[in-house]
């Protein structure tokens, strides 16, 4: 395994996941990450790190809501897992020990 | 408005069908979403272009690849694959076999044809360096003669590597002969025999088993043998040092031995004596004797269409200086007459393939057969692919309950076309190892069919082996493919209430059916067309004879005891006529010569001749006959200054008053000395090299030549003929061996090629039409199956079995008189383009084309009325009894 490792992408699609609680399924990240990093997002990627983060464990899915804007197929609902939760805040953790790692000269130092 | 929202439907199928079970529908829902959405934004033509951008970049890994998750293990379900297949191959033992047989057959004759493609392929590739080695070929025209030569002048290898950077190396071959070589009291003919530089190794890669490969063909007097000869005469490899006695008199010192040359190479020379020896290799002139095989290696970064124009640039420079003191011209004026000396480099691993140029140091193999064999090869698969095909699909209706039953249990589609593949890839393994089995057994049989030296061994090497499983694989897959879908396309509904009856009549199968014979018509025409070809070759008058010819080896080591040993032949009652000379229609000594029919020796009066040296009996012991004026006579002292021409040689001196014209020969390039002939006569045409070609102009000269020794026998005791004229030999030559030929022999040698590539095709084509009856057999028998009832019914109702037979006939040839259309113009095209290739041919007759069709009706018509007829003479009471 490739070990707890989380990609800048998955952690933005993870964070997604959380962000829309109830009803995180592709389309709807692929909205949502656009609109929080306005970037332009390929909705082939979200749904390729979405596999991944089900293979690794961070997310659990299931298949329900459907609506007739979308012929009527099922969504694919994902969720965060335990270990999703977990893996988050560890990354979240790490940041924030390594900010205060950086000495202040650094960010005033900067003007001169 | 309803549906006009959806997006472009292939496209959703398209996804539908890589993408996973996993993701599929879910992720096809938000690309609808995101469709919908985009359809209220921009044009339909626009949203439909990004749905299928959608949809391709979803084609990756983690899309296709199924979902490992909720893993199912499918072990079972392909055991149990297995295990129908088999029991269904079980009991249908009729049909597999078959099936196995047909497969089988097809795939061994693949097999061979394969290995034989494979070693034509495989010449010269194996040398270290081979792309970087190139021949350098001649192409000359001066006046109207136009030369293709595999050779160049002495002197271009070594001033190409001097003059031109990209030149590496070079190196000259030159065909020695053979010689004769001392073991004990016995003298053995050792032939192929090679003149070679002493750069032999830089270029080509032949292993040393011993000797330096810088030093190895530096002295003169040295010799480089192959394992095989240093065997022969010392029984050891380790020969260096050792000496050779040849022809009886001078020894030369073993200075190499190299491992035997793989067959796959376009010169097979046993022992390699050192070119310096060779005077004329030192002979400097461009323009003149064109007689050294050159082989020039280039530097690895040099690029081959840059060098081409720096030797043709380097041939112009240095050939002009010797154009002013022959001809008296300057370069520009040479060419601005329309000739030239234009050289071309052949890679090295092409020289086996491309036509035969002059000079050719052993002869090359033909690209055509090599097409001609893999077309046949693919041509056998095919009409084996074809019946199981059609076997399968036709016994659908056997099939179709089972299907059906499947489908309605919940079986997959997929599921079912694996099935199928299973079986099918089983009775294609089966009959691969029956095939392996079958071409290990005729292996021998093949090797001595092409004159090839194949081991069998070669099938268990790992690139073959690779092969075979590929190769079962994909005619595996291939011929499960199609009943693979037909059958599981199947409605159950249909199917389980009864109304689907199957495999009556198919389009499909129709144009199988008709694809098999068409290529079995083909091939019929194509070998009745070869061997007629080859008859004609062997029986047509080539102008001189060849039976009861006997050639006599060596006469030129009887030096002085040559006359004695004539007159003494003549002596022998079975002797009829006697000749010495080298020069022989069948291949022997060959010169190539240039006459000019004027003094002022221009180029426009050029004529390239063979000149041939004989005696006053050669035309009478050749049967040769003449046309015009007389032969030579020893009592006329002028006629060693005279010619006879043959037709074409005549035709190019004029059409008339032949007899009056006075050819000119060069004798001596330094001094231009001239030497007027006369010509006294004109002899009929003969063939003197293949029949691939038109006679070329000749001249005989009269003088003495001793190469060989021709006698023309009388036809009673032959035997006691020859064992005189050997008694004859033994007592004037002890020492020498006797050797000799026939001539009729030799002449057939010309044709070796052309009668085993006639063999090859008849037993393929054999071969395929026994394939393609087989199937025909199988189709038939099931046909006839599927009819019994109504077979029944029609017998109480009074039909003859004559007219049932018919019935049950009729289809088939309706298919094989289309497959005959079909094929003929194909046949007329093919065999017209072989034809073409050989300057004298018989002409293609309809009657060829009548036959083979015939000949494939009337094998279609046994095959078939024989289920036919076993169908007709049944009981109608055992067909009808049971419902």
């Amino acid at each position: 395994m490739k070990g707890t490792y989380l990609g800048e992408f998955e952690e933005l699609v993870l964070l997604s996941v959380g962000i829309l609680f109830d009803d995180a399924y592709g389309l709807a990240l692929v909205d949502e990450l656009e609109r929080q990093t306005a970037r332009n997002i390929m909705i082939s990627s979200v749904h390729k790190a979405l596999v991944r983060l089900e293979e690794k464990g961070y997310l659990k899915s299931r298949l329900g809501g459907s609506t007739k804007l979308r012929g009527g197929r099922d969504k694919r609902l994902y969720q965060l897992t335990q270990s999703g939760k977990k893996v988050l805040a560890e990354s979240r953790e790490l940041r924030n020990d390594m900010w205060k790692q950086v000495p202040k000269i650094v960010w005033e130092g900067s003007r001169s | 408005m309803k549906r006009t929202s959806t997006p472009p439907s292939w496209a959703v199928r398209l996804f539908r069908w890589f993408c996973n079970h996993h993701l599929s529908e879910a992720v096809l829902g938000d690309m609808i979403e995101l469709y919908e959405r985009r359809r209220k934004s921009m044009p339909p033509w626009k949203a439909d272009v990004f749905f299928i951008v959608n949809v391709i970049q979803f084609i990756q890994p983690f899309a296709i690849r199924g979902n490992s998750s909720p893993s199912i293990n499918t072990f079972g379900m392909y055991k149990n694959y297995f295990t129908i297949a088999w029991r269904t191959l079980l009991k249908n033992k009729g049909y597999s076999a078959i099936n196995i047989i047909g497969l089988a057959v097809g795939l061994s004759a693949c097999l061979l044809i394969g290995l034989y493609v494979q070693h034509e392929l495989s010449y010269d590739r194996f040398h270290k360096k081979a792309s970087r080695i190139f021949r350098v070929d001649m192409e000359l025209k001066f006046g109207d003669n136009r030369l293709e030569l595999a050779t160049a002048n002495p002197l271009l290898g070594e001033t190409a590597k001097d003059e031109i950077q990209e030149v590496e190396q070079s190196t000259r071959l030159r065909w020695y002969g053979s010689f004769l070589v001392k073991k004990g009291n016995e003298n053995i003919r050792e032939g192929n025999v090679g003149w070679a530089d002493s750069t032999l190794f830089d270029v080509f890669t032949l292993p040393l088993i011993a000797g330096n490969p810088k030093t190895a063909l530096n002295e003169p007097n040295s010799i480089v043998i192959t394992e095989s000869v240093a065997r022969k005469y010392f029984d050891r490899t380790d020969v260096l040092g050792e000496t050779l006695t040849i022809n009886n008199t001078e020894s030369r010192k073993i200075t190499g031995v190299i491992e035997d040359l793989p067959s796959n190479m376009h010169f097979q020379f046993t022992s390699f004596v050192p070119l310096v020896e060779d005077e004329n290799a030192l002979e400097a002139t461009w323009a003149g004797s064109q007689n050294w095989n050159t082989y020039l290696l280039l530097k690895e970064n040099a690029n081959v269409g840059e060098v081409v124009p720096l030797v043709n640039n380097m041939i112009g420079r240095h050939m002009e200086p010797e154009l002013k003191s022959i001809v008296g011209k300057t370069l520009d004026e040479f060419v601005s007459e329309g000739n030239y000396f234009k050289a071309s480099l052949t890679p090295l691993p092409d020289i086996h393939l491309q036509p035969d140029r002059i000079g050719e140091l052993y002869g090359s193999g033909n690209i055509q057969y090599v097409y001609i064999f893999s077309a046949i090869a693919g041509c056998i698969l095919l009409i084996a692919i074809i019946n199981f095909m059609n076997l399968a699909t036709a016994r659908s209706a056997k099939r179709a309950r089972e299907v059906g039953m499947r489908k309605v249990m919940g079986s997959m589609k997929s599921a079912l076309v694996g099935q199928f593949i299973t079986e099918s890839l089983l009775t294609c393994a089966a009959a691969m190892l029956f095939a392996i089995m079958m071409a290990v057994a005729i292996f021998p049989f093949f090797n001595e069919l092409t004159g090839k030296d194949l081991d069998a061994g070669i099938l268990a090497t790992p690139p073959i082996v690779a092969a075979l499983i590929v190769l079962t694989l994909v005619v595996g897959v291939l011929s499960g493919f199609y009943p693979g879908f037909y059958l599981s396309a199947f409605q159950p509904v249909k199917v389980l209430k009864g109304t689907y009856s199957g495999g009556k009549r198919s389009v499909f199968r129709s144009v199988l059916v008709v694809f098999q014979f068409a290529a079995s018509v083909l091939l019929i025409a194509a070998t009745l067309i070869v061997y007629r070809q080859l008859q004609y070759i062997q029986h047509k008058d080539v102008g001189y004879h060849r039976e009861q010819m006997l050639i006599v080896n060596n006469t030129d080591k009887l030096k002085n005891r040559r006359d004695a040993f004539k007159t003494s032949l003549l002596q022998i009652p079975g002797v009829q006529r006697v000749t010495v000379t080298g020069f022989l229609p069948v291949n022997y000594y060959r010169n190539n010569n240039s006459f000019f029919t004027s003094r002022a020796m221009d180029i426009k009066d050029m004529i390239s001749v063979q000149k041939w040296t004989i005696d006053e009996d050669y035309l009478e012991t050749m049967g040769m006959e003449l046309l015009e004026g007389r032969n030579f006579s020893k009592d006329i002292a002028s006629d060693t200054a005279s010619l006879i021409l043959n037709e074409s040689a005549a035709k190019f001196l004029g059409s008339r008053d032949i007899l009056e014209k006075r050819p000119y020969r060069l004798e001596d390039e330094n001094t231009n000395r001239l030497k007027e002939f006369r010509v006294i006569g004109i002899v009929k045409d003969f063939n003197f090299s293949s029949l691939r070609q038109p006679v070329k102009p000749l001249v005989f000269t009269f003088g003495s030549d001793d190469g060989c020794l021709t006698a023309r026998l009388g036809p009673s005791d032959f035997m006691g003929t020859l064992a005189a004229i050997e008694d004859t030999w033994k007592t004037i030559v002890p020492d020498l061996p006797f050797e000799y030929s026939f001539m009729d022999a030799d002449f057939d040698q010309l044709y070796k090629g052309e009668k085993q590539s006639g063999k090859l095709i008849t037993y393929f084509a054999s071969l395929s039409i026994l394939i393609s009856c087989l199937g025909l057999f199988g189709l038939a028998t099931f046909m006839a199956e599927q009819r019994t009832k109504e077979i029944g019914i029609r017998k109480v109702m009074g039909a003859s079995v004559p007219g049932i037979t018919a019935l049950l006939s009729k289809d088939f040839l309706k298919l094989v008189l289309i497959a005959v259309a079909l094929a003929i113009p194909a046949a007329w095209y093919f065999t017209d383009q072989w034809l073409q290739a050989f300057a004298y041919h018989i002409p293609l007759e309809w009657w060829v084309f009548a036959v083979a069709s015939v000949m494939a009706l009337i094998i279609a018509l046994m095959t078939v009325s024989v289920q036919a007829i076993k169908a007709a003479v049944q009981n109608p009471v055992n067909s009808l009894r049971s419902e």
